[in-house]
Formats: C-alpha cells, structure tokens, sequence
C-alpha cells in the first residue's frame, strides 16, 4: 500500500484524507487521524489497506476512518470507524473484532497514592490471587444455565441485584451496562459452555488491572467532575467478553458467510456481512449485545473484587475510600446512534474496533454529572506508561462520529517484543521506576512491554491536534496485574 | 518453509502451513497451532480421549477455520489438546476426521481467540498446497 503514501493530504492538524480516487474500488473517501509518524508506520504495516478495503464496502455513511492509535488487525484495521445505516445498512462482525465489548473501566477515589503505596505489594498479591488472570484459571462464578441466561439479559442490573455493588453505577457505563437481548436461542451451545465458566475473569494478553496515580491535571474543572483529584489514586480494568464474545463472533462469522460470500466482492473475506434487517444480521445484533452485557458484567464484577480487596488492604469502606465508578467505555463494539451527516440527524450503526466512543457536552446519553463537559474517554498507555483521561469534543462528534482513540496500539509484535526482552528482567524494570507488577505469565510481560506499543504521548497528541478530545488528566501507573 | 511454521503480525500470530494433499494440509494446520501454543518441544502425553470431527463447507479456506476452532475449543474449554489426527477424508469443502486428545500438561503460550479469514486463501503451486492462518490474539 505504499503506493498510497503520497495519496494522502493533510487538510487540518493529524487529519489526512485519501480521497476515493485512489483506489477504483473506493466508494467514499478515507480518514486518518494521526501524526505524520504513526501515518508511515500504518502505510509500513499494512493498515491503510484496511482502512481503504473497509471504504469500499456498500452503503458506508461518510469516510472510513481511522484513529491515531491505528495498527494492522484483520480485516477491519484496530482504530477503525464506520458507520452504516441504521434502517437498510450493513453489520459486520469484523468491524467489533472477536472480543466484543473489550474495554475499560476507570473508579476514582479519595486515597492518596502516598497512603496506597504501603499497602500496593498486598493488594497486587491479592488481586493475583483472587482474581482469575491468565490462561489456565477459570472464573469467579461458575454459573447454572438459566443464571448465566439472565447474565446475557441484564448486563450489570443482574451483578448487581445478585453480586452487590452500586445500582447508580449503571449511569457510569455505556448504555446503562445493558443492551436488549431477549432471544437466548440465538446463542450457540459452545458459546454459552465458554461464557459460563469465564464470568469474572481478566484473561491474558493485554487485558490489566491497574492502580494509578493521578499525576497532571489538564482541565480542572472537568478533573473535578470525573471526581480526579491529583496524586490521588484511580483504579483502571481492561478486559472484555472472554471466550463467550469470542465464540459469538465466530459463529457468526460462519453464518453471515454460509448466507452471504457468494453474493459479496470482497478484497478480504474477513469483511463478510449481513443486512442489517435480514434474519441473520438482527441475530448477530442480538448476540452482540449479549456478548457486551456479558462483558459489562465482567468488569462490574471485577471492580466489586478489587474494591473488596482495597477495602481489606487500607481498612476503610468504599464510602470512605470515595471509591466510584467514574465511567466504563467499550472499544469493540457497534452500536445505534443518531448523528448529524450533512446537516441532517441519522440513525447510524458505528462500528468502533478498537476505538472509544466519545460524545461531546450536552449530548442526551450522558451521565447528566458528564453533560457539561462530554464524556470521559480512557486511553490506557502501555504497561509502564502513563494512561490519559480525556473528554469528547463536539468536533468528534462533527469528524469521527463522536470517536477517539483507545490505547496506545501495538507497535512490535508479541514476537519481536519477547526477543527485545530476552534477557531483561520486566518486572524488575518496572520495579525500578516505582511501579509494581504482577503476573502469572514472565512470556506475558516481555510479550507487552512498553517498547512493544506506540508511545502514548504521540497518540494523545495527535487526538487532542486533530480535536477529536481533549486533555483532562494524566494517571501514572502504581501497581500492575497482567492477564 | 517446512511442512508448517509460525509467523507475527503486529498484534496477531499466525501458522504457515503446506501438503500434498488435503489430509496432510489440515493435519499440519493442527501441528502448526500445536507449535504456536506450546512450542516445539512438547510432547503430549496419551490419554485425552478422541473427537470426531466432522465438517462441510464452501472450501478448504472454511474448512480450515471450523478445524482449527474446534482445536481451539478443546484447549480453552476442555484442557485439551490434538496430540494427532486421522482423516477418514479430506477435501476441498469437507472433512471427516478422528482427533486424538491428550491433557494439557502447562498452559499455552498465549490465548488464541479465533482464528480468522483474514488474507486466508489455500493455494496449490507444483502440487504443492499451501496456506497461512492469521490468529486473533
């Protein structure tokens, strides 16, 4: 795709269009939100094709976009937003990727990092210990069918009638943490097998607990809102749907295809998909949705672990410790939204993989603590490196259907990361600059070292030029557990 | 290339793999899996069982994704893994095969969650057959 390079323009600060003539197949323009850098780096890696092969697909409202944190992925690149038409558009279960409603939950609290830190060695032992991380432990419930039936309906209002934990939590998360789903048939035998035996559990890979320190506050008032006080601590959870959205995806991927790839001219089949009204499209939308409220209560279980857990360390209730939910943001996923498109509002389904939802102040579906000054938009950096807390823009909204970025995006593979780090001690590193890890998997760190990702500075950089959010706080991390 | 190696994407591994025929292109598919799991050294104990596997779809690049999900299933849910295969028949759009099961004895290398279609396209140069999977990871 490097015959792309010189295609692109730059028409504001990291923004860079190729427009539709670059390719024949193109049916609508594309969008890369990124520094010059991380713009050579995704023509070097292949995802640009991605992002080109995703504008060719019918019915595309707007441009292919992609966010500042874009790498190569499989079929859809990660980073990547498009939006259909809600009515007579299309879905695709390569534009949310396998783990369906991978994301992030950040609480807030009143400690202070100093007081944190006497208690940090015991709490990263605990977390490691209670809480399944990993590949070979399972989970912290084993639910009965009709349990786990429930779980898949009510998302988080389920964990919490039955697990406890906060029922006000619910305006922190993403719709309420609970999508409908009312049709368990949908659901395939092995998918719900998977599900039931990993709910409440990290998983491996990228997915982390953290304990962070507010260290920069960029926009105090917004700061305030979102409850961040700085040198206090804050608790991040990446995780998503386990093997439950895993294997919900792939079915799905086998069925639209059985139905639909004959009919379909694809440059990558992993883009197969459905009308979004046919019978197999409005499946999918359902066991998506239970793939989300699964993971929705996967984190909320998690967190209630993790404030039990620093409830014990620092002797103090959740009141005391002002421990909150401060917002839970899915980053694969697709959803209905109403956006403006040339003026006028639309009913869109936006397919974010790999990339935050981020509406600006005033709009109707935030928390109303949030309108004033947008939603919160987490972008963990990579393990070592700080995280970054920003809020939505009304540009984003005007540019990316109200989109942003969502990590740091990987730069080495697993491979290359391990071999940079064949004779380095990880944990000791990261012990050295203050920051505690634990894991059960020493291939697992040297796996997500920070070198293995871009630099979070240039992500955010180019988020905040591009305007698509904006600054609010920086959190260092404390502690570390890795899936 | 051997009959079957590793490969890295920037977030994602893969298996490369080839055969002569259909039986030995998916048995190599399992072997490859086997050596991005658990490396090159790990010999399974027996023991684990058998499943039978059978599949028919729109071609080898559908087969080989239900095969090795299925392979993917047995080690994330069941503790499982394919120390061998036997097909009954191996095809273009089918396959019919026993999977001989052994326990896992440690924890593979990485979770695998599916694998993908992504750029998959089994091709055939000199009678040759060959393919590459893409790995969510």
């Amino acid at each position: 795709m490097n015959y792309l390079a010189g295609r692109f323009e730059e028409i504001a600060p990291c923004r860079w269009r190729l427009g539709r003539d670059a390719d024949r197949a193109m049916a609508a323009d594309a969008e890369v939100f990124a520094t010059r850098d991380i713009l050579q780096q995704a023509l070097a890696d292949d995802s640009i094709a991605q992002v080109v092969n995703v504008a060719c697909l019918p019915g595309l409202v707007g441009r292919s976009l992609a966010m500042p944190d874009i790498h190569h992925g499989y079929g859809f690149c990660i980073g990547g937003v498009a939006a259909f038409p809600a009515a007579d558009g299309i879905v695709l279960p390569g534009g949310v990727g396998y783990d369906i409603n991978c994301g992030v939950r950040l609480l807030s609290s009143s400690i202070p990092a100093a007081d944190f830190a006497a208690a940090a060695e015991g709490v990263g032992h605990a977390i490691l210990q209670r809480i399944p991380t990993g590949l070979t432990q399972r989970s912290l419930y084993r639910l009965g069918r009709k349990e786990f039936q429930r779980v898949l309906a009510g998302g988080v209002g389920e964990i919490v009638r039955n697990f406890g934990g906060d029922a006000g939590d619910r305006e922190f998360i993403e719709s309420g943490g609970c999508l409908p789903f009312d049709s368990p048939a949908i659901i395939s035998p092995k998918a719900c097998q998977r599900g039931s035996s990993q709910l409440g559990s990290l998983g491996s890979g990228n997915h982390f607990i953290e304990v962070q320190a507010v260290e920069e506050v960029f926009d105090a008032p917004a700061a305030r809102l979102f409850g961040l006080q700085p040198d206090h601590v804050v608790v991040m959870i990446h995780t998503g749907s386990r093997g439950f959205g895993h294997q919900v995806a792939s079915d799905y991927i086998e069925t639209f295809r059985k139905r639909n790839l004959g009919r379909q001219k694809l440059r990558d089949p992993q883009l197969v998909h459905a009308a979004v009204g046919s019978a197999e499209g409005r499946n999918y939308l359902q066991a998506l949705n239970a793939a989300s409220n699964f993971a929705w209560a996967n984190r909320q279980l998690l967190q209630e672990e993790v404030v039990d857990i620093l409830e014990k360390a620092l002797s103090m209730g959740r009141e005391r410790l002002g421990l909150r939910l401060l917002y839970d943001q899915a980053h694969n996923i697709a959803k209905f939204e109403t956006h403006e498109v040339e003026g006028r509002k639309v009913e869109l389904l936006v397919h974010r993989k790999g990339a935050t939802r981020a509406f600006p102040p005033g709009h109707p579906d935030l928390a109303s603590p949030y309108r004033a000054v947008g939603q919160p938009v987490i972008i963990p950096g990579s393990m070592g490196s700080s995280s970054y807390v920003l809020r939505g823009t009304a540009r984003a909204a005007a540019l990316t259907f109200a989109s942003s970025a969502h990590g740091a995006g990987r730069r080495l593979s697993r491979h290359q990361a391990v071999k940079a780090a064949a004779r380095e001690d990880v944990s000791q590193r990261l012990r050295n600059k203050g920051i505690l890890v634990f894991s059960l998997s020493s291939q697992g760190l040297k796996e997500e070292i920070p070198e293995a990702y871009k630099d979070i500075d240039d992500v955010v950089t180019a988020t905040v030029a591009a305007g698509i959010s904006e600054r609010v706080a920086r959190l260092r991390p404390l502690l570390v557990v890795k899936g | 290339m051997g009959r079957y190696e590793i490969f890295a994407t920037t977030a994602d591994a893969g298996i490369r793999f080839q055969g002569r025929d259909f039986a030995e292109l998916y048995g190599n598919a399992l072997r490859g899996l086997n050596l991005l799991l658990f490396g090159r050294n790990s010999r399974p104990p027996a023991g684990g069982g058998s499943r039978r596997f059978r599949f028919r779809g729109d071609g080898p690049e559908n087969v080989l994704v239900n095969l090795l999900s299925e392979a993917l299933f047995l080690v994330y849910h069941e503790g499982k893994r394919v120390a061998a295969s036997e097909f009954r028949h191996a095809g273009r759009n089918s396959v019919d095969a026993r999977l001989l099961l052994a326990p896992l004895t440690r924890a593979p290398a990485m979770e695998v969650k599916s694998a993908t279609y992504h750029d998959l396209r089994v091709e055939q140069r000199g009678g040759i057959l060959s393919a590459a999977v893409v790995l969510d990871i």
